[in-house]
């Protein structure tokens, strides 16, 4: 287990105005995440991207359902 | 609640969600998410016909925070801007339930505190399980610290898990269920489902009607026309009309504060709401 996901970034939002703070970015879906998901993405509270994200398990390859191929 | 509470014009109460924790300004970059922009918003809602504001707390990055200091500067903020009944959110899918109840922990307390009635999918992965124990644990913390439980029933299922509640706790008069539709675990949006919800809820109960995204306007038109109580807001929906982002969470409470006007119901006062809600 990593504490974050290699896919996630910061970026301003373009219409957030100049002084807001960067906002979590999915490089692997090329797009900002909701504010809970980069809660996945930061493995914060019992979360974690290896097993809850199915974008990180889509983009790396692994199946669909946590747990199938016996890790 | 009936029907004949609106041909009474029984005032509706009318809850303003003003952030949440799902999306954010990536959704709609109107959405407060500070404390200083969460107590603006709510200042506006409450002109605009807002009873109660419905509350989570963020980081400064949007993301949700559990920490009783953010809560507690929210509340402040909205509390030296307003009168309105204050209700914070004990949600948190993935968070402990230590981290679910600082919510309930600000000084004073909130008035009324959301309680999760069972569990709801989120994404492809999660749940936020809500157990038994969990409801329990966090009601008997509700009570404790003299806050009003909104009983949150995301399907059918939740209103046999309300009258699992009143079986184990001596909950007070009147209890208050929130009816929610829309997608996912969500009651499937539609308004036989909202009469058959009000229907098989507990004697006596009152209820406050949530639909997300376009079922927001329609169904809580609708239970305005029962006698119910509705819920508007940006955690809810993030847009005004088809493909337009809403301007903000007083947009969306002064629409149905018309509406419920219109049809014969006046919109509650915070201090009106105190008293039909039995705060």
């Amino acid at each position: 287990m990593t504490d974050q996901c290699p896919h996630l970034d910061y970026r301003p939002l373009a219409d957030a105005g100049d002084d807001a703070d960067a906002r979590a970015y999915c490089t692997a879906a090329e797009e900002f995440v909701q504010a809970m998901r980069a809660d996945v993405c930061n493995d914060r509270y019992d979360l974690d991207h290896e097993t809850d994200c199915e974008i990180y398990r889509d983009h790396e390859g692994l199946p669909a359902i946590p747990g199938a191929d016996g890790e | 609640m009936s029907y004949d509470d609106y041909l009474a014009g029984e005032p509706v109460v009318v809850t303003a969600a003003l952030t949440g924790g799902v999306h954010g300004k990536e959704a709609n970059p109107n959405l407060p998410e500070t404390p200083e922009e969460i107590g603006r918003a709510a200042a506006a809602c409450e002109a605009a016909g807002a009873a109660v504001v419905h509350l989570h707390a963020r980081r400064e990055s949007g993301e949700r925070s559990f920490d009783r200091e953010r809560f507690q500067a929210i509340t402040d903020e909205v509390r030296s801007r307003t009168n309105l009944v204050v209700q914070h959110s004990t949600g948190g899918t993935g968070a402990s339930v230590e981290a679910r109840r600082r919510a309930l922990r600000t000084d004073p307390p909130p008035e009324m505190a959301s309680l999760d009635m069972g569990p709801l999918n989120r994404y492809h992965h999660l749940t936020s399980e809500n157990t038994r124990g969990t409801v329990d644990s966090l009601y008997d913390e509700m009570v404790d610290r003299g806050i009003k439980p909104e009983l949150e029933a995301f399907n059918d299922g939740h209103i046999n898990e309300i009258r699992g509640l009143l079986e184990r706790r001596d909950l007070d008069d009147p209890v208050y269920a929130t009816l929610i539709f829309g997608g996912g675990t969500t009651s499937p949006p539609s308004p036989r489902n909202l009469l058959n919800a009000v229907e098989n809820l507990p004697e006596g109960a009152a209820f406050n009607t949530l639909g997300f995204g376009r079922h927001q306007l329609p169904l809580t038109t609708m239970a305005i026309l029962l006698g119910g109580h509705v819920r508007v807001g940006l955690e809810d929906n993030v847009y005004y009309g088809d493909g337009d982002l809403a301007e903000s969470n007083a947009q969306l409470v002064a629409r149905t504060a018309e509406l419920a006007e219109t049809l014969g119901r006046p919109v509650a006062t915070p201090d009106e709401a105190r008293e039909i809600l039995g705060l």
